[in-house]
């Protein structure tokens, strides 16, 4: 039948325009390599963005948990919206020893959280006083790895302090040095004591370094009278990954008024947070992409339209329009790929890098960084094979994208318009 | 018997119903027979091009006929078009017009590629063109580092290759020295001689006209003479 080729010409058929288009990107070198640059920069930089802005946020996430929330927590329901004395989780000692034998279970310990007023001679500045068992604390936290100075917690230690870096500045004290709290105990009654800075840490989470500061449980039981008594319980689950399983697994074994949260639960705020100000910087990265994807539409626009009397002539000689847009699409299609794999290459490379070498933000970001809670300001950046793949795919479905409407445009002209458009 | 090619009352306005309305070409009348070997002439604007492209089907024709093997080729769509320049018509433009990242024997493969002969009809094909044209030696040349001469001769191998029943030539020689036009002249009229393809083409110069067997003359857009 007419118009149909038959199986000899499907089988002999060797698209000479599709030749003249990979012809067309290995020869026309100026043009081609521009081209893969625009795509290239474009990967690297949305892949490079992306792992940046990840890191950001898997570095707080992190390091809020594995510092000092953990991985599980165990409260009383109430104490969760009101953390107040009344709501608290009794018999703790009991609980903690079945809890350390449970199989899904690493470490346990307890903690008694409270708020007191540090003073010294010149200061007086509030904060939490926490009850910790220091051996224990060791695997659910990172108190005993945020060391600075001096010395952690030891279980027989008595009136030792192990206190904030931040806070330490406040109350202008160093190792050795007298810091006296009062505070309520489990009994309402007043506590006050004199203790002496043992050892001072800094975790690089601001509000916590200003706030917290700690001491043996077994030392601030005896003050505030909260034998057996705890706050919170937190474990560490022997693989963080099924820590939602373990958690809820444990939520079976408890009394009415305690509860069991993962991270992912008591973080939740926080994870939200995170994907708001994730959400904001994809609008930023997304408006560059826009002025991005322009200047290769523009340029694409150029340099179709610089061989517009080539297209015509490939038409007069009977190329027709679809053809003509396979051989235009073809070249856009090589660019766009070898733009990308090369900005994959480079922007998955950097990710990498940053991502063993953190990126060290200057001190003039410090002001910024406290107010999201780092001291730290380096940032690992996330390497995420999957998601510098979806960047990848992003661009170059984009960047062709923006190739097919100048491909369109010069296609629609007829062949006697193109030779002799000027 | 329905004659190859029929051009019935042709005319084309440029820029229609704008300010710049002009007139390409008036009612023209034509016909031409199957292995023909035609010049058109008349002089500068008088619309030789404009004629040659509505035969090839480039542009669109205003009002008129244009029936090519039967078909009238105003009612074709863009696609139908291309397969028929394709499959019928071999176009020779004045400035040659090769594919400059092809060497000569890719630009003459091209259409019969496009047509999907086999590489081994490309290459026979090839080889027997250019033994006609005498640029057997050029073939792996690029249009670049080829004289004028010689794009034209591979352009005029480009439009018989596939063996089209039509050659459309506008003004062919006009870019070349006038050796170099006749011996392109009768390479022409060999090929129309030999494989019977029927050839018009426009031209300015006497010399070039004078080796037509039939001359149409424009002015103005009109046919002034129609000689055998
Ligand atoms: N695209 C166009 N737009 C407007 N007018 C045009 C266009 N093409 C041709 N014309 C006009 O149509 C008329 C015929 O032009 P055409 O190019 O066919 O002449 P020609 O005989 O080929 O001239 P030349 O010998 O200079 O090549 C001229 O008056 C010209 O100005
Ligand atoms: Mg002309």
């Amino acid at each position: 039948m007419e118009g149909f080729p038959s199986y000899k010409q499907l089988k002999t058929q060797s698209f000479p325009y599709l030749q003249l288009a990979f012809k067309t990107v290995r020869k026309e070198r100026g043009r081609s390599s521009i081209t893969i640059l625009l795509t290239a920069l474009s990967t690297a930089m949305l892949i490079f963005i992306t792992a940046l802005m990840d890191g950001e946020h898997q570095t707080l996430l992190k390091s809020s948990v594995e510092l000092y929330s953990g991985y599980i927590n165990i409260k009383h329901n109430k104490f969760r919206d009101e953390p107040s004395i009344e709501y608290l989780i009794r018999d703790s000692d009991m609980m903690v020893d079945k809890l350390k034998n449970r199989d899904d279970i690493q470490a346990v310990s307890q903690r008694f959280d409270t708020f007191v007023l540090f003073s010294t001679d010149s200061r007086s500045v509030g904060g939490m006083l926490s009850g910790i068992q220091p051996e224990s604390e060791k695997m659910t936290s990172k108190l005993k790895l945020s060391l600075l100075k001096g010395k952690y917690l030891q279980a027989d230690d008595k009136d030792s302090l192990y206190i904030g870096s931040e806070l330490a500045k406040l109350l202008k004290v160093d190792i050795g040095d007298r810091v006296s709290f009062i505070g309520t105990g489990s009994d309402y009654s007043f506590c006050a004591d004199n203790l002496t800075v043992k050892g001072i840490f800094q975790t690089g989470l601001f509000e916590f370094d200003s706030q917290s500061a700690f001491l043996n449980k077994s030392y601030f039981d005896k003050v505030f009278l909260t034998e057996s008594l705890a706050t919170e319980i937190v474990l560490l689950p022997k693989n963080i990954d099924m820590a939602d399983k373990a958690s809820h697994s444990i939520q079976h074994t408890l009394s009415e008024e305690l509860s069991s949260e993962s991270w992912r639960e008591s973080m939740k705020s926080l994870v939200k947070a995170m994907e708001l100000d994730a959400i904001f910087g994809y609008i930023t990265v997304g408006i560059l992409f826009i002025v991005i994807l322009f200047v290769i539409l523009i340029y694409t626009f150029l340099t179709l339209f610089a061989r517009i009397k080539e297209i015509g002539v490939l038409r007069a000689v009977g190329t027709s329009q679809r053809e003509i847009f396979a051989m235009l699409f073809a070249e856009s299609i090589t660019l766009s790929f070898i733009g990308v794999v090369v900005g994959v290459l480079i922007g998955g490379g950097l990710a990498l890098y940053f991502n063993i070498n953190p990126i060290e933000f200057g001190a003039e970001f410090e002001e910024q960084f406290k107010q999201y809670g780092f001291i730290n300001t380096a940032i690992p950046t996330d390497f995420n094979i999957s998601n510098i793949f979806r960047d990848g795919l992003i661009i170059f479905a984009l960047s062709i994208g923006s190739t097919i409407y100048p491909i369109i445009k010069v296609n629609s002209y007829r062949p006697v318009e193109a030779i002799h458009h000027v | 018997m329905d004659s190859f090619l029929r051009v019935q009352s042709v005319s084309k306005i440029f820029n229609r119903g704008e300010a710049g309305e002009s007139f390409g070409l008036k009612d023209i009348n034509l016909q031409i027979n199957k292995g023909e070997f035609i010049v058109i002439s008349g002089p500068s604007g008088s619309g030789k091009t404009t004629l040659l492209n509505l035969i090839g089907g480039l542009d669109s024709i205003s009002s008129g006929k244009i029936i090519f093997n039967g078909i009238d080729i105003s009612s074709l769509n863009e696609t139908e078009l291309s397969d028929l320049r394709r499959d019928k018509i071999g176009f020779v433009f004045q400035a040659y017009n090769l594919i400059s990242l092809f060497s000569a024997r890719e630009n003459i493969e091209y259409v019969m590629k496009l047509r999907g002969f086999s590489q081994n009809e490309c290459d026979m094909r090839v080889d027997e063109v250019a033994r006609k044209l005498g640029i057997v030696k050029l073939l792996d040349k690029l249009p670049a580092n080829l004289s004028g001469g010689e794009q034209q001769r591979v352009a005029v191998a480009r439009a018989v290759a596939s063996k089209p029943e039509l050659i459309l030539a506008d003004e062919p020689t006009a870019n070349l020295d006038s050796r170099s036009a006749l011996e392109l002249m009768d390479m022409m009229e060999r090929l129309n001689r030999e494989e019977g393809i029927t050839v018009i083409f426009s031209s300015h110069d006497p010399m070039v006209i004078d080796k037509a067997k039939r001359s149409i003359i424009l002015k103005d857009g009109h046919s002034l003479i129609d000689s055998f």
